[in-house]
């Protein structure tokens, strides 16, 4: 009988495929994945254990001063909010009713907003860097308060902006007075929201410990 | 631009000239595979996990239907009340006299006490007076709240100076414990001054607990 020859294969793969594979891969994530906006305003949020991701949501910041500062991520929705504001409140605040498109524009490319509304057209016509001074200097935040429940409006603008399911996250410093946070919750509810989000960052060992400093630590 | 080594002179006839070795065009691109990869996952990782994390919090909705009241007995409620030097006091039901001090440490602290309160109410707490479940029927939203006879109620109350992080803190502590009914509330004037005098109360006693 002859031999039954098996034909001796090489055992090296050409990897050239795979490697164009990856680097396609790699490519598309480098490309999708977006920078962390540099934020304006410095907190420190406090730590949890019980957290969930959040997606999707407008962003209050309360910074140590208690000023409140409105954040939404998407450029579109941010100019759709100024329009749902003059739209609604148009007549509370006269000063935003004639903005320019060039100021809506300029408005929409800001990440956070922390301006009276009076002062909004006065703000929209800076340039780019006497904005950025703005921002880092004089921003006075959103007012809060019982008599002018700005911060109010602006999230139901945000609302509408977005169809009303939007979550309304809440961004502390955790060294503030709750008070602050406490006053903006309470004007939120009097717009008739009530389901908050509070950001917070997963509890580390070493805050767990100085939550408890007397008792040198955290049990597991 | 690369040259061609031209052959020298008459043609290469003599046996020992210098003949260029055939390489092969290939290259092992298994390294180069395994660096892509790595990068990918570490930006995958890093992407995702960049996600803004967050606890949530229902506030009550106020409501003028008498139906959608619902009668809390004493018994059921525990006081929490945080100062502003990040301490806790608690106490149950309308007993402000019985204001005691304790911290967010672990399970020795403020979980502690939730957690007795938590087992204490279903066994020797009555039901509310007048409690219906005026729930029953309704669509509820998502993440609404419905308590039931015999659940403990603890009312979160934050003195003015008190730390956000510690609202987070105790929060956290409901969620750890599964206290699903609580309330944050002002604090009463009477509480106010027995956390500042350090748990004693003068000589007030407290009627009514003000929903």
């Amino acid at each position: 009988m002859p031999k039954v020859k098996i034909p001796r294969k090489s055992t090296i793969v050409d990897m050239t495929a795979m490697c164009d594979v990856s680097f396609l891969l790699l490519t598309f994530f480098i490309l999708t994945a977006k920078f962390k906006p540099q934020s304006i305003v410095a907190v420190d949020v406090p730590t949890a254990r019980t957290t969930r991701p959040v997606d999707n949501a407008i962003t209050i910041t309360v910074n140590k001063e208690g000023k409140a500062f409105i954040s939404v991520k998407e450029k579109s929705t941010r100019y759709a909010m100024l329009e749902k504001l003059v739209e609604f409140s148009g007549d509370h605040y006269p000063g935003i009713k004639d903005l320019t498109q060039t100021q809506k524009e300029f408005f929409s490319l800001s990440d956070t907003w922390g301006t009276p509304i009076g002062q909004t057209k006065q703000v929209t016509s800076l340039n780019g860097l006497e904005f950025k001074k703005y921002q880092e200097e004089q921003m006075a935040g959103i007012p809060y308060d019982s008599t002018s429940n700005e911060l109010g409006d602006w999230v139901m603008a945000a609302r509408y902006a977005t169809g009303g399911d939007i979550k309304i996250a809440i961004k502390g410093d955790k060294d503030s007075d709750v008070e602050y946070v406490k006053q903006v919750i309470k004007r939120l509810t009097e717009k008739d929201i009530h389901r908050f989000v509070l950001i917070t960052s997963l509890a580390a060992g070493g805050d767990a410990a100085e939550a408890a400093p007397a008792e040198g630590g955290e049990p597991k | 631009m690369a040259q061609m080594e031209a052959p020298a002179g008459g043609g290469g006839k003599h046996k020992g000239g210098v003949r260029s070795k055939k390489m092969s065009t290939r290259v092992d691109l298994t390294p180069m595979v395994d660096l892509a990869f790595l990068l990918i996952s570490f930006f995958m990782l890093t992407t995702t996990l960049n996600k803004p994390k967050a606890m949530e919090l229902n506030m009550p909705k106020k409501t003028n239907i008498e139906e959608e009241k619902q009668d809390v007995g004493e018994c059921q409620v525990m006081n929490v009340l945080l100062d502003t030097l990040d301490q806790v006091w608690y106490y149950d039901g309308l007993k402000v006299a019985g204001l005691q001090k304790t911290t967010f440490a672990g399970d020795g602290g403020i979980r502690k006490e939730i957690l007795r309160k938590l087992k204490a109410v279903p066994t020797e707490c009555p039901p509310g007076k007048k409690w219906v479940d005026a729930n029953k029927n309704k669509v509820k939203d998502e993440g609404e709240v419905v308590m039931g006879p015999r659940d403990a109620i603890v009312l979160i109350k934050m003195l003015k100076g008190a730390r956000y992080k510690n609202m987070v803190d105790i929060l956290d502590e409901m969620d750890i414990t599964g206290c699903k009914v609580y309330a944050i509330q002002d604090p009463d004037p009477i509480e106010i001054e027995a956390v500042q005098n350090g748990g004693v109360v003068k000589e007030f006693a407290r009627e009514t607990v003000t929903q």
